[in-house]
């Protein structure tokens, strides 16, 4: 009887050790499934095999681009979908940001140059403030802000607000600038995260334009 | 039957500490994961009760960053702020920030930025009411490398100020 006993517990045991590995098991393989699903449009940054200098490594590129409708300073609503057929730089960059202010005069010529050509810049305010739908104030404040520099910097492309609701579906972009090159066809050919030069940014545009050197 | 027994529970065992979630978890991002400014110390002082109290807060910026000073030579660019949340018991009468470094950027020779770098002390100066008062302070800060700038970010700085 004592034995039967001790025999009981032991397969209670086992048993509740095997329910326990079980739920361990699928806690982890849901724990994993989100993490990738996070980390599917999240670019990171990696050494170029050649130089060992930092590359941006965006699972994006050759992707279709992600579409979007935000409102530029005027209200007006822009969506990217409406360049198809045209080569578009998407240029993620914030007020606070002292790299993207520097590369903002590269974009200006680039564009200048080669809109003749069917490209255009699209320049989108990204600021991660984290502020409230309600907060006008915030909005207003920060709205002005972007005016300002649109004016003193004389931007001619359309700039567009609150890339916060869209950083996701450009890998959460972590950094500022972060550009992202789509062709005629509507897909990302190049990424950039950081400054780099405008000799690169003027070589990924005629990459999307389909005349690369 | 015995050592059938024993030689389950540590099969058992073994699939268990394979299976375990807490021994392989996803592989980190090199993306900026962790968090630009580092609160060193003190997590405790005691102050007179009712009387302002200058205390050095030290703060660390992780290798190969900047953040703003108090007082960046720009505008647009967002300065360090220490605060501490009203209704905690412990009363910001001010703070003095220390004079940031001026640096260039190699990407930038021309413009002169005032940052932070490595350690730096804030003499906050406070005024406690008595009793002890777990004081989550905030930091808020903007940081860049030479190359990009991450955005700005409010963090805890938690502080045990007891007024005696």
């Amino acid at each position: 009887m004592k034995r039967n006993t001790l025999v009981l517990c032991v397969v209670l045991v086992l048993l509740a050790i095997f329910g326990w590995a079980g739920w361990a098991n699928w806690e982890y393989r849901r724990q994993a499934a989100e993490a990738l699903l996070a980390q599917a449009a999240r670019g990171e940054l990696v050494a170029d095999a050649a130089t060992g200098a930092p590359q941006y490594n965006s699972p994006l590129v050759q992707k279709p681009a992600p579409d979007f409708t935000l409102e530029d300073l005027t209200g007006k609503k822009v969506s990217l979908a409406s360049y198809k057929g045209k080569a578009v730089l998407v240029n993620f960059w914030a007020t606070w940001c002292g790299p993207c202010k520097l590369e903002t005069p590269w974009l200006i010529e680039l564009r200048n140059q080669y809109t003749p050509q069917g490209f255009e810049v699209l320049g989108i305010s990204t600021e991660g403030e984290d502020l409230a739908e309600n907060d006008k104030a915030g909005w207003a404040k920060q709205k002005a802000a972007i005016g300002k520099f649109v004016t003193e910097m004389k931007v001619p492309y359309p700039m567009l607000l609150n890339g916060d609701s869209i950083s996701k579906t450009y890998g959460g972009l972590d950094s500022m600038p972060t550009s992202f090159y789509v062709d005629r066809e509507g897909k990302i050919i190049a990424a950039q995260m950081g400054i780099t030069s405008k000799d690169e940014m003027e070589e990924n545009i005629r990459k999307a334009l389909g005349n690369s050197k | 039957m015995h050592k059938a027994l024993a030689a389950v529970l540590v099969a058992s065992a073994s699939l268990v500490s394979a299976q375990s979630p807490l021994l392989d978890g996803p592989k980190r991002s090199l993306a900026k994961s962790t968090n630009a400014v580092e609160y060193l110390f003190p997590e405790q002082v005691t102050v007179p009760t009712g009387k302002p109290t200058a205390i050095a807060l030290h703060f660390r910026v992780a290798e190969g960053l900047h953040i703003n000073s108090h007082a960046p030579k720009d505008d647009y660019l967002i300065p360090t702020t220490f605060a501490i949340p009203a209704g905690e018991g412990v009363v910001l009468k001010d703070a003095a920030y220390p004079r940031g470094a001026d640096i260039t950027l190699p990407i930038d020779p021309k413009t002169r930025l005032n940052v932070y770098t490595g350690e730096f002390i804030i003499d906050a100066h406070i005024v406690a009411e008595r009793g002890n008062h777990l004081v989550q302070a905030t930091l808020r800060y903007q940081a860049c490398d030479n190359n990009a700038c991450m955005p700005p970010k409010t963090v805890t700085v938690p502080i045990d100020v007891i007024g005696q």
